[in-house]
């Protein structure tokens, strides 16, 4: 873990990436307690739509991995879609499948359609929200066809390990994804999606926590990293 | 890098004709907010980090804290 207190990961996103961060307040019922405390790292364009998640905390090689998988999948869509956003989009939502098929054994077809969204819609009917824009919905990932032949042992690995949530393909058959793997599923249909269209698919559909606001900003999100080091210099 | 950077910039945000969509407020100063600890440095904003990755052909890391987090080793 502490994978941004890591010099690597430092070095790499500064080269590549511009950072920001958000307070999204949630809460977990635990018993009878609420207990809350989670963190999501989004890759995004610079028109905000989400390229890449890492749902969770991570360790510092998993976040530097998978920093540089966005990074290339980046680079080949800009080459191949070759300023087409509609291709660029394809591609992006298809390399999350391949990646859930050559990483997790689980295929999946990627959507690359998006129907109108009724939330765009202006029309007398529409409802609008009086208190001002609605939390973001938990959005479906798209239907896992089953285990890629090819890939089998991968998923065979993958009902073994720690943490490992149990998802199931069209016909019922039950399978097992990390929170990473969850991730490049619900992007296989909904990468290039506007960040505030996605979080809550994140905290809610992949954490398990419920949002209770949206992302706001905060003055300082690492208070401890202060006084750890004050504690230090005393 | 630099240049299929530049791309991006050119397909995806002037393709899409998209503006800004970071639903915070921006606040026209350009002021780097931190590294709080990290070895990572935090624009004020996600619209500010947007404004300088669209400068300097980069991309947006944004990340999303919540709750209890008095534990550093979360990040």
């Amino acid at each position: 873990m502490n994978a941004l207190a890591n010099a690597e990961v430092g070095k790499y996103l500064e080269k590549h990436f511009v950072c920001s961060f958000q307070r999204v307040a949630t809460f977990r019922i635990v018993g009878k307690q609420k207990q809350g405390g989670n963190v999501a790292t989004y890759f995004c364009a610079q028109d905000g739509r989400v390229l890449h998640v890492i749902p969770g905390p991570v360790d510092a090689n998993t976040f530097l991995r998978e920093a540089k998988w966005v990074v290339a999948a980046a680079e080949k869509g800009i080459e191949t879609s070759k300023g087409d956003g509609a291709k660029f989009k394809t591609h992006m939502r298809k390399a999350h499948a391949d990646k859930l098929r050559t990483a997790y054994g689980l295929a999946v077809e990627a959507i690359t359609f998006d129907p109108p969204d009724p939330a765009d819609n202006t029309g007398p009917l529409t409802y609008r929200d009086p208190t001002g824009r609605p939390l973001a919905p938990v959005l479906p990932p798209p239907p896992i066809d089953g285990p890629d032949v090819k890939f089998r042992h991968l998923q065979d690995a993958m009902a073994k390990t720690a943490g490992a949530f149990p998802v199931h393909d069209r016909k019922g058959g039950r399978w097992a994804l990390d929170n990473q793997g969850r991730a490049h599923a619900l992007l296989a249909a909904h990468s290039m999606s506007q960040i505030d269209r996605i979080y809550g698919s994140i905290f809610e559909g992949i954490l398990g926590e419920r949002i209770t606001t949206r992302p706001v900003e905060v003055v300082n999100p690492f208070p401890w990293h202060g006084r750890k080091n004050a504690a230090v210099t005393n | 890098m630099r240049n299929n950077f530049r791309l991006a910039a050119a397909g995806l945000v002037v393709a899409l004709c998209m503006p800004f969509a970071f639903s915070d407020e921006t606040n026209g100063d350009q002021t780097t907010c931190g590294q709080y600890g990290t070895t990572v440095q935090f624009e004020k904003t996600p619209s500010d980090a947007a404004k300088r990755a669209l400068k300097e052909e980069k991309l947006v890391c944004v990340l999303h804290v919540s709750g209890d987090f008095e534990n550093p080793d979360f990040t």
